[in-house]
């Protein structure tokens, strides 16, 4: 394709060296906390966005101060799994050089926040002696690989976290701009070689791309919202046999735009574990050559496959890896959340899953959660897991240590009985830092909820799981299009209300209201609740429920997204 | 009219026509007439100061006694009173040379036969910035005898300090350890020197004159002439009022702390400042506080004493003088006692006039109360702006001063009169203080500038008067504060003078960013090859902002710099750094 038709950000990679860009002068000027808009984009690939403070955007000028800026850093951590040690770590550098809190991400990473920029090099020598870094956190490329953390499955699980691992070494960027720039490594000599990117090549994915890896019947880590997926499949002696290996989904829309648009996954065959890691390579080189390098926001591999076709992709990955998949293998998942509190492994060992708000972790007024957790840490011999709904798990907990791990999280307020909506409530980022935020969500959501749980006790129903998922843009970062409940930001305090998604993750939602501001999503929410409590079938999923009773329409795939959105007149003549 | 005395002989320095001239004149003038000429001669060399004191002064027929009077100043007080010394020393025939402290060439001042010394106090009993290598000289052994030299000390301070005066009283002791002999007793003054000040230059300069002074000038009278205000050319030093145009805090409301800039705008044009003077801002008391001292002095409801507590008395300042004066008018055995017990020095230190009277509470009458204070005095600020940029405006960058001691929340009294009570619209007296002693150099000198915190406010003016003058200089800027954030003062400001070249580079140190403290002498040393560098290159060092430890640790690592990048003994060093001192290349506005 012509050059001029390419999006800048083909551009800025083709020029940068293989990501190194003019980042490495950029740190040297210390009168600006900004980095050029080329680097900005660049940054991304090694883990780091620009951002804002954008609570004292309005008062800067008048203060003859530039913007508040300062980086947000994303640690990549496959299966979200650390070390007591690196957990020690993280939380030093959040309180020496970020703004003092973590923040657990809705793809089993951390980020920290608040970084200037003349601290990002200590950062990320600090971070790097725990063996831990932030390439490829962002960017153009393969993302943090995620995979079920619940290891109650012992041995399965750990086949999974296996694939996970090999999968994430095997896509990661080869070039040696990262430590070179960051961690002051030698200049290679020939950094120019074509061969620094045997899979990527100098202008890397067309777009970012996510994998996951999946433990049925846990769907924990939402399968089907990412370009890339893996389903274990188990035998009859609980070992993994193989994968369905799924692609396509992705959640990010624009309003207004119906040629965007959240899409689940497909299915695409059965893949042996040995052939596994070609088929992710293979997937990805096609995607690389397929995908569309003019328009990002038609950029990603679900829409690749919404334009060629399903069959063609796949005999394509066939070709280029050299295996023939099999037909897919059933399977079954039956939720997205997390279990709390205690499993115990096969091994004996015990897992403690923590209930954390939205994945903030700080010391608040009355539950000093990030304190309680750095003791928890120091005392602690086994690891700790971050879970893709913004939780943790205290994972192998020897029997001895569990009531004392325990005691302590249950100081901090981690283990209270919360009701099952907030149970299984997550909310992105958003307002402060996020700078594509319409709207506010993690400071936002706790309050919404307060109100829900009190509308839920009134109709009894305060012990029911139902996933509520909000966001401060339709980017779908904690991505609510597969939440039976949820909120997307339209503008400051208004929201759209999407319904119908299924408990498991496999069914997309509807648009159901929207513009509503807090009284407006209550008052919206009240009367279903009301029904649902009424007229709902044993065990019927409240998501299915608003199908049924026809407060919206299901959705099918794709495009088909936008059609017949809004209140269904059925339900209402039926009120 | 008495034969010829009194007619100019051939001898005067004036061509023939010239002396018949005078003699038509001066020869039938009355006494009165002459008197009067004499005053008025005597003034105008005063006021055209050097040039004239080279030639002779008025009237007397005899030689006139040389007089030399050296002044060690900072803020220029010790400086103008030199100047009163010289004029009123004139008029009774002596020969007047008046010299800085810091170009004051010790071996000469064994032949000084009469001397005359000002000096303030600084810091924490220091001598002034630029006098301290001839201080230091003074102090050491090298220093030369002075048997034979008739001088006395006047001493400036400010009693707030607990070494008050320690810079006069250690040179009136040297003086007379040297061989001097002090013929006027020393007096020590507080902010208010004005009055102490100028009776004491009239019995100096009677104790230190010949004998037979006076005589053979119009029967001994001098008229002391009225010029009129100052003479032409110099700036308005007059009290005016200003209205404040801008009052912004730049720290973040995320900062803990408060550095307001102030824009000032006068009726008519601005005081004529140049780059690097400072305004003397007239502050009012917090009424709180002055009520509560009302309060515990049970003098509630004097309004007249209220308003003029709030607007002309420094109501906080505690001294030891003030407590004497306490014990003495109240007759409190307690406090006598405290006093007695030496204990004073201690327990004043953080301590205010209120606390004072907390602890020793008695009846007190309004005289008596206010018989504890002294007049509320002016605080300087250094002006951030050129009138070259901003024109009839004067910026000002104030820090909010705000401490605990004792059990109570301080709050300075003009910085917070600023911070909290001056708003937009709202009018300020102030007044001019010049400064030449830290003024830009030629636009084609390289400058080097440091000025952490407030430190910063003079190089804003800098800056903009060398965009204007299209300076050709290079200029480099040495800053830093708690933390790049939130307290970056003026930061789009510098953006823009290193983006248009004014600034050729700055280099920043945050203290509060990070586990371990960078401050601006730590930036110093990581670029002393370039600096010194620069300063080789004939680049002026300018410092401005915290005396107590910013400027000392400034100076310890540009000499360290020097050691290292030269490699040179410490004592060289010093040396080096001492001659920048000489050259007038290292400048400091510390306070
Ligand atoms: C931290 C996190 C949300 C959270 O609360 O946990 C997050 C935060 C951000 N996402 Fe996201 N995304 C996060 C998971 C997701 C997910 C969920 C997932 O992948 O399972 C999605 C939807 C799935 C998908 O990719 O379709 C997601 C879709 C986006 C998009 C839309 C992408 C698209 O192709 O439509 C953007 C905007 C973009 O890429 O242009 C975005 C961009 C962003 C940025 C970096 C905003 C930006 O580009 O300037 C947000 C940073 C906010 C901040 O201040 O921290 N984020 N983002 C999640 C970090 C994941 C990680 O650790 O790697
Ligand atoms: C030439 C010159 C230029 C100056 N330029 C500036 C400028 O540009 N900007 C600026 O902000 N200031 C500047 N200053 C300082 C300014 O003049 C005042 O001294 C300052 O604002 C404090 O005045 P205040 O009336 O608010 O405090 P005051 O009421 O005078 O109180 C100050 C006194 O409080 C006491 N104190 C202060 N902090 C503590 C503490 N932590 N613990 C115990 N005691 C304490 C000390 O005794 C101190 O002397 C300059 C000073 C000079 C001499
Ligand atoms: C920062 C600062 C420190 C001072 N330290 C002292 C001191 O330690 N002892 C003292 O008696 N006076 C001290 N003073 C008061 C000055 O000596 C007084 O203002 C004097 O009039 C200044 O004279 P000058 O203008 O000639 O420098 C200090 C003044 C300032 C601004
Ligand atoms: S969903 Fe939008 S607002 Fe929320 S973090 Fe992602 S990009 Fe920001």
């Amino acid at each position: 394709m012509a050059d001029d038709e390419l999006s800048r950000n083909e551009h800025i990679k083709d020029a940068s060296n293989f990501l190194r860009g003019t980042l490495a002068e950029g740190l040297q000027d210390e009168i600006t906390g900004a980095i050029t808009e080329d680097d900005q984009q660049l940054v991304k690939f090694h883990g780091m966005y620009l951002q804002d403070d954008r609570d004292l955007r309005p008062e800067r000028g008048r203060k003859k101060m530039e913007k508040a800026f300062a980086f947000m850093i994303r640690v990549r951590i496959p299966g979200g799994v650390l070390t007591p040690q690196q957990w020690l770590a993280l939380d030093q550098v959040a309180r020496d050089y970020g703004n003092g809190t973590m923040r657990l991400t809705t793809r089993q990473t951390v980020q920290l926040h608040g970084i200037i920029k003349s601290n990002l090099k200590s950062t990320l020598k600090e971070i790097d002696t725990v063996l831990l870094n932030t390439i490829a956190a962002c960017g153009d490329v393969n993302r943090n690989v995620m995979c079920n953390p619940n290891p109650f499955q012992s041995r399965a699980h750990a086949a999974a976290q296996d694939l996970a691992k090999a999968v994430s070494d095997h896509l990661l960027p080869q070039t040696p701009a990262y430590r070179e720039i960051w961690l002051d490594g030698e200049r290679v000599a020939g950094g120019e070689a074509e061969v620094e990117e045997p899979i990527y090549g100098k202008t890397y994915l067309p777009r970012k791309f996510k994998v996951v890896v999946a433990v049925p019947p846990s769907n924990d880590v939402d399968i089907f919202a990412h370009d890339l997926g893996f389903i274990a499949i188990l035998d009859d002696k609980g070992e993994v046999a193989g994968w369905n290996v799924t692609v396509g989904g992705g959640m990010g829309m624009t309003h207004g735009e119906t040629d965007t648009y959240p899409r689940t996954a497909d299915v695409m065959g059965y893949s042996s574990t040995k052939d596994a890691v070609a088929i992710a390579e293979a997937v990805v080189t096609v995607q690389r050559d397929w995908g569309d390098r003019k328009s990002r926001k038609h950029a990603r591999l679900k829409y690749t496959i919404e334009d060629r076709g399903l069959d063609a992709f796949r005999s394509e990955v066939e070709r280029r890896s050299g295996v023939a998949l099999a037909p897919a293998k059933p399977y079954t998942f039956t939720s997205t959340g997390d279990r709390y509190g205690w499993t115990q492994g096969d091994d004996g060992r015990g897992h403690l899953t923590l209930f954390i708000q939205n994945g903030r972790i700080h010391d608040i007024p009355g539950a000093a959660q990030q304190t309680v957790l750095r003791n928890i840490a120091q005392a602690h011999d086994g690891d700790i897991r971050i879970t893709p709904n913004q939780n943790l798990i205290i994972a192998n907990v020897p029997t001895e240590k569990q009531w004392e791990i325990e005691a302590l999280a249950r100081a901090a307020g981690m283990l209270a009985p919360w009701s099952g909506l907030r149970r299984n409530s997550m909310a992105c980022v958003a307002l402060p830092t996020c700078g594509l935020a319409l709207a506010e969500s993690e400071r936002y959501l706790p309050d919404l909820m307060t109100a829900l749980d009190e509308r839920l006790a009134a109709h009894g129903l305060s012990a029911d799981d139902i996933v509520i998922r909000m966001t401060g843009c339709p980017n779908g970062c904690a991505r609510p299009y597969l939440a039976e409940i949820g909120l997307v930001g339209k503008g400051p305090g208004r929201y759209n209300l999407y319904l119908g998604a299924a408990f498991d993750g496999s069914r997309l939602s509807k648009l159901y209201a929207e513009d509503l501001e807090h009284d407006g999503i209550v008052g919206a929410l009240d009367p279903i609740f009301g029904a649902y409590a009424a007229e709902r079938e044993r065990g019927e999923r409240f998501g299915d429920f608003t199908i049924r009773a026809g407060f919206v329409a299901k959705t099918g795939n794709g495009a088909d997204f936008h059609a017949n959105v809004g209140r269904k007149a059925s339900h209402v003549a039926a009120e | 009219m008495s034969s010829g005395f009194g007619t100019i002989p051939k001898t005067a320095p004036f061509s023939e026509e010239d002396v018949d001239l005078l003699n038509r004149v001066v020869g039938p003038a009355t006494p009165v007439q002459r008197a009067w000429l004499s005053g008025f001669l005597a003034g105008v060399e005063s006021v055209t100061g050097g040039a004239a004191a080279a030639a002779q002064p008025a009237a007397p027929a005899r030689p006139a006694e040389p007089l030399t009077i050296i002044f060690a100043s900072e803020s220029g007080n010790s400086e103008k009173l030199a100047g009163d010394v010289a004029k009123a020393s004139r008029k009774l025939g002596f020969k007047p040379a008046v010299v800085d402290m810091a170009d004051l060439d010790l071996a000469t001042l064994k032949t000084a036969k009469r001397l005359v010394v000002i000096a303030a106090t600084w810091g924490e009993g220091e001598p002034p910035g630029r006098a301290t290598r001839v201080y230091k000289e003074l102090m050491g052994e090298g220093a030369p005898r002075l048997d034979g030299v008739e001088y006395g000390v006047l001493a400036l301070g400010d009693t707030a300090y607990a070494e008050f005066c320690a810079i006069g009283k250690a040179i009136d002791e040297r003086l007379a350890a040297l061989g001097a002999k002090r013929v006027v007793d020393r007096v020590d003054c507080d902010l208010d020197f004005a009055e102490p000040a100028g009776e004491w230059i009239g019995n100096a300069l009677k104790a230190l004159a010949p004998p037979d002074a006076g005589r053979g000038q119009g029967n001994g009278q001098v008229i002391a002439v009225d010029f009129g205000g100052k003479p032409a050319g110099s700036p308005n030093t007059d009290v005016v009022e200003a209205e404040v145009t801008e009052h912004v805090n730049l720290n973040s409301s995320r900062s803990n702390k408060e550095t307001v800039h102030l824009a000032l705008s006068f009726d008519g044009a601005a005081p004529a400042y140049n780059p690097g003077d400072s305004l003397d801002l007239y502050p009012q008391n917090d009424p709180a506080y002055v009520d509560d001292l009302l309060k515990i002095s049970g003098l509630s409801g004097d309004e007249a004493l209220r308003n003029d507590l709030l607007t002309a008395r420094d109501v906080t300042t505690l001294s030891a003088k003030t407590v004497e004066t306490y014990a003495a008018s109240t007759g409190d055995q307690s406090v006598k006692k405290l006093i007695a017990g030496a204990g004073v020095r201690d327990w004043i230190a953080g301590r205010q006039l209120i606390d004072l009277l907390a602890a020793f509470p008695t009846t007190i009458d309004a005289g008596k109360l206010r018989a504890l204070t002294r007049p509320l005095a002016p605080r300087a600020y250094s002006i951030a702006s050129a009138r070259s940029e901003v024109g009839d405006e004067a910026h000002l960058l104030i820090s909010a001063v705000r401490y605990d001691s004792h059990g109570r929340a301080r709050k300075g009294v003009a910085s917070n009169y600023v911070a909290e009570r001056l708003k937009k619209g709202d009018r300020v007296r102030v007044k001019l203080k010049p400064n030449k002693h830290f003024a830009l150099p030629a636009p084609d000198k390289d400058i080097i500038m440091v000025g952490p915190g407030t430190g910063v406010a003079p190089f804003r003016a800098f800056v903009q008067e060398r965009r204007a003058t299209e300076a050709t200089g290079k200029s480099w800027l040495f800053f830093g504060d708690r933390t790049f954030t939130h307290d970056f003062l003026y930061q789009l400001d510098w953006q823009d003078a290193l983006k248009d070249g004014v600034l050729t580079r700055m280099d920043v140190a945050f203290s509060r960013d990070r586990p371990e403290k960078v401050y601006v002498q730590h930036k110093i040393w990581e670029r002393r090859r370039e600096l010194v560098e620069w300063l080789d290159n004939g680049a002026l060092f300018y410092v401005c902002g915290d005396a107590k430890s910013m400027a000392k640790d400034v100076h310890a690592t540009l000499t360290r710099a020097y050691a290292d990048v030269k490699d040179l003994t410490p004592e060289a060093a010093e040396q080096a750094v001492a001659t920048l001192d000489r050259e007038k290349r290292y400048l400091q506005d510390v306070y």
